[in-house]
């Protein structure tokens, strides 16, 4: 139904995709692995001439036979949507917030006069019909997310694109949305091309992978396969990456004995107007101990970190560190605060995009008029988050950068200060596999060499395997569950936990 | 050396527009003409009591641009004239962009009743009528030109400050504040460091627009009367020839240079602060 032959994508002199053959038959679910600036979006993208203009496309995209770039105007509009259609990146961002989801489901139809309605599309996608008067922002990330899936599918195409459908979607969630795709190419016979940075939700959903680097296609096979039997090293790389959770060699850290508490919470309670996000939580980290707070978006996770970190006033309980109550203000709360430090999920926007490296480290130096060297502080901070030679960093700016690199110097900025506590919301959930692995080393390293300890707040449970020593698990503002992470990962005694652990793609 | 590099590009950004370098050229020589306005006009050339020329000579060897009612050159009174209107143009403006970003700014990161306080005032001089307001205070206030200054700057700051504040709730809300806080960051430190730094831009290509319209006030309430009477601008040229009859004399040479001068360094005005506007803005 779909074939690539050798197709090379130049932007100016920079070639893109190099060289890229694949085909793709009805009921047939392929996955495209890469990570960021793999070329897997342009691959997409050119399948139905949604290239900029400044693309330069060689070799033959055939949709049915019919080379798509040879296609006149019209016929390529004909073409769009109604044979092949594309479940964009980013469901929040690809729906027009001032419509109703409904008209915006159906406009597809309109414009192509197909018949079919909304309400049948909006059952395929399993949600109820009296969604269609709904707003964007009335629906959450999934349910927005099977609009954009009832939208690709409302003119009955028979290639459905899905590009990064499930990221920024809380594992759950992603479960849901990957089974009503599933469902889906079972029950239309579909053709689906995923693609996803994450191996793992690939392994789970498509029979057939094809793995690219650098724009070229470097793997390509049955899925049980190429995961068992990596031909590439790229693609072992990639695998290697995925930790599983439960297999000892991806189990990076010693269970520690029970150390003093270093952070003690009590019965916090924090109310947003008549919300109750957090409720009656009891929570203690222990000094260089490592504790993963997981759990769904929504379930009130970031709201006890910011409240933990004095961002935010708790309604009621308390928050204890190191034997003395956290100040709500002044001088004491700034102390604190020196001790605490927050890294946040996308390091490209906790950097600010004016400030030079230096600046970006120094910051926390400035802020506390710690006396001293600032210069040689900010170098032994850079150097320790392992950016080497930091001579090399640290007149950079934040975009001159990798995502990796940009994490290194918040987590630079925030070592500078010698704090005694990380909280790290989602440390590395926007970072490429390969990157993860390098970051949730250097955290491990930084509690080994300075005894730091980590709250890591992350929907990864994974992440909790790798790095964590002791788990909590939080559901609907309470913890459920708690303790040692092979005990909670690996017998878990709430139903919320079995259902997390359930959700989470197997390589 | 790369802040440089960085403002070398910024440079380059705005000589590729070719309307605001024309804009910028207008506004150089408007400028060097004012400075240099007591090296071209002789003591008395401009004192009624001592020109020897007679009244309404039209353009000719002698007045480039004939003269006045008085028999003074209006040549040279356009030079004089040129000072003021710059001079007058620039402070407004600068007092209305500093009202303006202040406000802004505090209540946009303040938040709460203080933000509603002020946003109320912003709105109160959003809907006056702001040539009525000015009208009604330099009738009021001695005359003078700090009384046209404030008048005009006091009347002018409510949009900036809304645009500010717009910018500052969206620089709030940017993840690097919420890492800035963490660290332990006052309000000091947040608005010095962060919010500032975003804002300045977009504040300078909103002060050369605001030039061009205080140039337009002064002209406007000197037109009217109310303006300096010891002082020579455009507008004050136009309120003497409606005063004295250009019209019946058919002195077009009263008329025409003053009302053309104003129209050339507005739109100069305009045009740099466009140009500047697209090379600030980043991409998309």
């Amino acid at each position: 139904m779909l074939e690539l032959k050798n197709l090379t994508v130049h932007y100016g002199h920079k070639r893109v995709v190099h060289d890229v053959s694949l085909t793709l038959a009805p009921g047939q679910m392929l996955g495209l692995a890469g990570e960021s600036g793999s070329g897997k979006s342009t691959v997409a993208m050119s399948v139905l001439r949604l290239l900029p203009k400044t693309a330069r496309v060689e070799g033959e995209v055939l949709l049915d036979g019919e080379d798509v770039r040879t296609m006149s105007w019209g016929r390529l509009r004909a073409v769009r949507w109604a044979s092949a259609s594309i479940v964009f990146q980013g469901a929040m961002h690809s729906l027009n917030p001032v419509r109703r989801v409904g008209e915006q489901i159906a406009e597809p139809m309109r414009l192509h006069s197909t018949p079919g309605s909304v309400a049948e599309l909006l059952e395929q996608v399993e949600l109820p019909r009296e969604k269609a008067r709904a707003y964007p922002h009335e629906l959450s990330g999934g349910q927005k997310q099977r609009v954009m899936i009832a939208m690709a599918l409302a003119c009955g195409p028979r290639l459905v694109i899905a590009d990064e459908p499930t990221t920024a979607l809380d594992v759950v969630v992603q479960a849901q949305v990957l089974a009503v795709l599933t469902r889906l190419v079972a029950e239309q016979d579909l053709g689906l091309l995923m693609i996803s940075h994450d191996l793992s939700v690939l392994a789970q959903t498509c029979e057939d992978l094809a793995v690219m680097q650098g724009g070229e296609l470097v793997e390509r096979g049955r899925t049980h396969e190429v995961i068992a039997n990596p031909r590439h090293p790229h693609t072992a790389a990639l695998t290697a990456a995925f930790p599983v959770i439960g297999a000892p060699q991806h189990r990076w850290t010693e269970p520690a004995p029970a150390p003093q508490p270093l952070l003690r919470v009590r019965d916090l309670v924090v109310d947003y107007g008549r919300t109750r996000a957090v409720d009656g939580v009891d929570l203690t980290i222990g000094r260089g101990e490592i504790v993963a707070l997981v759990g769904q978006s929504g379930s009130g996770k970031t709201t006890l970190a910011r409240t933990i970190m004095g961002l935010r006033k708790p309604s009621s309980g308390r928050v204890i560190f190191d034997g003395a109550e956290v100040a709500a203000k002044g001088r004491a709360l700034k102390a604190f605060r020196r001790q605490v430090q927050l890294v946040l999920q996308d390091p490209s926007s906790a950097l600010n995009p004016r400030h030079r490296v230096f600046d970006a480290v120094a910051e926390g130096l400035r802020v506390h008029g710690v006396d001293g060297d600032h210069e040689a502080l900010v170098t032994a901070a850079v150097e320790r988050a392992e950016l080497r030679p930091a001579s090399l960093y640290l007149d950079a700016l934040p975009h001159e950068l990798s995502g990796g690199q940009q994490q290194r110097v918040v987590i630079a900025g925030a070592l500078v200060l010698q704090p005694r506590l990380l909280v790290a919301d989602e440390p590395v959930a926007s970072l490429d596999a390969s990157v993860r692995g390098e970051v949730v080393a250097l955290l491990l390293r930084l509690r080994a060499e300075l005894g730091l300890a980590s709250l890591l707040i992350t929907h990864d449970l994974g992440l909790a395997w790798q790095i964590a020593d002791r788990v909590a698990v939080m559901h609907q503002g309470k913890i459920v569950e708690q303790g040692p992470v092979e005990q909670v990962l690996l017998t878990p005694s709430h139903d919320y936990t079995r259902a997390l652990l359930r959700a989470v793609p197997q390589v | 050396m790369s802040v440089f590099s960085r403002l070398g590009e910024r440079r380059a950004g705005f000589l590729a527009h070719r309307a605001g370098v024309a804009g910028a050229v207008v506004l150089a020589v408007a400028a060097l003409v004012s400075l240099l306005a007591p090296l071209f006009v002789p003591a008395d050339a401009l004192d009624v009591t001592r020109v020897t020329a007679d009244a309404w000579q039209p353009p000719g060897a002698g007045h480039w641009l004939g003269t006045d009612h008085t028999g003074r050159s209006v040549a040279l009174l356009m030079v004089q004239g040129t000072g003021t209107s710059l001079f007058v143009g620039l402070t407004a403006a600068v007092l209305s962009v500093g009202i303006g970003t202040l406000v802004g700014v505090v209540s946009g990161h303040f938040g709460g009743l203080l933000a509603g306080a002020l946003l109320r005032v912003t709105d109160f001089f959003l809907v006056l009528p702001a040539l009525v307001l000015a009208i009604a205070l330099s009738t009021v206030l001695p005359r003078g030109l700090g009384t046209i200054i404030l008048a005009i700057g006091l009347t002018s700051w409510p949009s900036t400050a809304r645009m500010v504040r717009a910018q500052t709730l969206t620089i709030e809300a940017r993840p690097f504040v919420e890492r800035a806080r963490a660290l332990g960051g006052g309000h000091a430190h947040v608005i010095g460091r962060h919010v500032l730094p975003s804002v300045v831009p977009l504040v300078l290509v909103n002060a050369t627009l605001a030039v061009a319209s205080a140039i337009v006030a002064e002209s406007t309430l000197a037109f009217l009367g109310l303006g300096d009477p010891t002082r020579i601008s455009w507008g004050a040229m136009l309120h003497q020839a409606q005063l004295h009859g250009a019209v019946p004399q058919r002195a077009w040479w009263f008329l025409l240079p003053p009302g053309l001068a104003i129209v050339v360094v507005v739109l100069a005005f305009t045009l740099v602060g466009r140009a500047l506007e697209a090379v600030v803005t980043p991409k998309r």
